[in-house]
């Protein structure tokens, strides 16, 4: 209900901020929403980037989420066992990477352009912790793109942008459950015959509302007085309990 | 109803949890044990990460106990100098263990000794208490001296007497070096920081057979020595870990608390020695689940995590 009206107003200002920056620039893009807000129900959020083009073109859009650091751990084979077999911390990557096009990028681009925009999934500055040497860094490296890949967090996709009349635009953007909070980096860039002639940037926060977000950033910030506090509510919670159930 | 956890940071099924803690209450009230064993397993097999699933059985113990410790306490079966000197010495094996499993996730190896604590300690008692009970139930008979201390004096008796610090606990009526329960309160708080279980398995049996200790005030006094160590073991997982997921916590004590009544219920109604097997095929099962993950080829050899910490 809430998109449906949400609808023409985006693309009416989409349009209206299309024709006032015509002058100066080819392309406009406003994502449907500033931000996104995670709750404990939290599943998935869809969320549509309107837009207009002064000249028709492909194009794409990159959907950057904020860095996320995260741990890469790996089994090995000990005997009949699989154990735990070390693990890495990966910083630099952002969560989130999407690539969204009106045609496979590989056949828009120049490999040497696409490394200049950003626009290869697998160039991304990824830092291994500790420091490895080159060939076992190269496994872990790999292992981290592929997961991302197959957890559909990094991805490229075709058709999710939809173009009407050669001028407007509409790109949908499916963002995931585990969503990393912070600021989302919506990139528009379009392509005219193997070039790049605008870009255009915009971007929308994730946020955590309500008690999640209370309870994350406390336990994070103050982790005594959060355990302390958390396990007075539960002897309390869990005497009262006692009291209701075995009067 | 899926629900976010914000700590352990993955999706989980608020039924599934619920039942976990109505599943260990009901234990609990079945044949009187803790069951932190259960939970730990449980949530390591539904994705929680080790070091979060351990520090919030930790969070939950203390609140399952709350309730129950308070009703022993009015009853007058808590011999509170015994229960001091335990909790001296389970605060120190606690803290130290909050401290090792901090050092082993550093080094991502906090989970293989999880796995390996409990492969040994639930293969050791489940495939124990599994020969006793079927050998019960086959002769049909009381097991002879089952269940009654003998007059013979154990050896952690006579290793009590000789050591120094000798002190009389008139409550529990016995006297025995201050060694003793610190070491017995040792052993299991550092069990609930590594593994999440409130060592009641251990602290009952020891003090009931071993140090020949009442057993109304053995129950009373273990789960006043149960409360506060995960208690400060909770705080401390929190603190130093940034482990304890609160709302795993709560959904775990809201259905241990329903299930233990449940379990109340139906032990008056079956005979012991079936109790018993039940009990024993749980541990076991659990025990060969935790095998089993450990030979099962992973379906992916890496995995990709956001840190607890």
């Amino acid at each position: 209900m809430r998109k449906a009206l949400l609808w023409p107003a985006a693309v009416a200002c989409a349009l209206f901020a299309g024709a006032s920056a015509g002058a100066d620039s080819e392309l406009v893009v406003v994502p449907e929403t500033s931000h996104v807000d995670i709750t404990p129900e939290f599943t998935g959020a869809d969320i549509k980037a309107f837009g207009a083009m002064g000249v028709a073109g492909d194009l794409i859009i990159k959907v950057e989420g904020p860095e996320q650091r995260m741990t890469l751990s790996r089994q090995i084979r000990l005997g009949p066992f699989w154990i735990g077999g070390g693990r890495v911390r990966v910083t630099g990557a952002p969560g989130l990477l999407y690539l969204y096009a009106t045609q496979p990028i590989a056949s828009m681009l120049a490999p040497a352009e696409r490394e200049k925009f950003g626009l290869l999934l697998e160039e991304v500055p990824v830092r291994i912790e500790p420091q490895l040497l080159a060939d076992a860094a190269k496994d872990w490296r790999q292992a981290f793109f592929r997961l991302k890949e197959k957890e559909n967090a990094y991805r490229e996709d075709d058709r999710a942008i939809t173009i009407y009349g050669n001028r407007l635009f509409v790109a949908d953007i499916q963002l995931p459950g585990d969503l990393q909070v912070g600021t989302y980096n919506l990139e528009t860039l379009l392509v005219k015959s193997g070039k790049v002639v605008d870009r255009h940037t915009s971007h929308f926060e994730v946020r955590q509302v309500g008690i999640e977000r209370w309870v994350s950033s406390t336990a994070r910030r103050s982790p005594w007085l959060f355990g302390l506090l958390f396990t007075l509510a539960a002897m309390l919670l869990g005497f009262a309990l006692n009291v209701i159930f075995h009067r | 109803m899926e629900l976010f956890l914000p700590i352990a940071h993955i999706d989980v099924n608020i039924a599934l949890i619920l039942l976990y803690g109505a599943l260990v209450g009901f234990l609990s009230g079945l044949v009187g044990v803790g069951g932190g064993f259960l939970i730990t397993p449980l949530l390591i097999f539904t994705g929680v990460p080790p070091i979060v699933a351990v520090s919030s059985g930790a969070a939950q113990m203390a609140g399952t106990a709350a309730g129950a410790s308070y009703v022993q306490w009015r009853y007058g079966n808590v011999d509170v100098r015994m229960g001091a000197v335990l909790l001296i010495g389970s605060w120190l094996g606690g803290g130290g263990g909050v401290y090792l499993a901090n050092y082993l996730e550093r080094g991502g190896q906090f989970g293989n000794v999880v796995i390996f604590l409990y492969v040994v300690l639930l293969g050791v008692i489940g495939a124990g208490m599994l020969v006793e009970s079927i050998r019960a139930i086959l002769r049909r008979a009381p097991v002879a001296a089952e269940g009654v201390p003998s007059a013979r004096r154990s050896l952690l008796q006579t290793i009590g007497e000789w050591l120094p610090g000798q002190i009389s606990f008139p409550v529990s009526q016995v006297r025995m070096s201050v060694v003793v329960p610190l070491a017995l309160g040792g052993i299991v708080g550092a069990l609930t920081s590594l593994m999440g279980v409130g060592g009641g398995f251990i602290m009952v049996p020891v003090m009931i057979y071993l140090l020949r200790m009442p057993t109304k005030i053995v129950v009373g006094t273990s789960l006043f020595q149960l409360l506060f160590t995960t208690a400060v073991v909770s705080v401390m997982q929190a603190g130093i870990n940034h482990a304890v997921d609160p709302f795993l916590a709560l959904v775990l004590i809201l259905g241990s608390i329903v299930g233990t009544k449940w379990g109340a219920h139906l032990s008056v109604r079956l005979p012991a020695e079936k109790l018993r097997l039940i009990l024993a095929l749980v541990v076991f099962g659990v025990a060969v689940k935790m095998v089993m993950t450990l030979v099962t080829p992973p379906a992916d050899s890496y995995a990709l995590s956001v840190p607890v910490r």
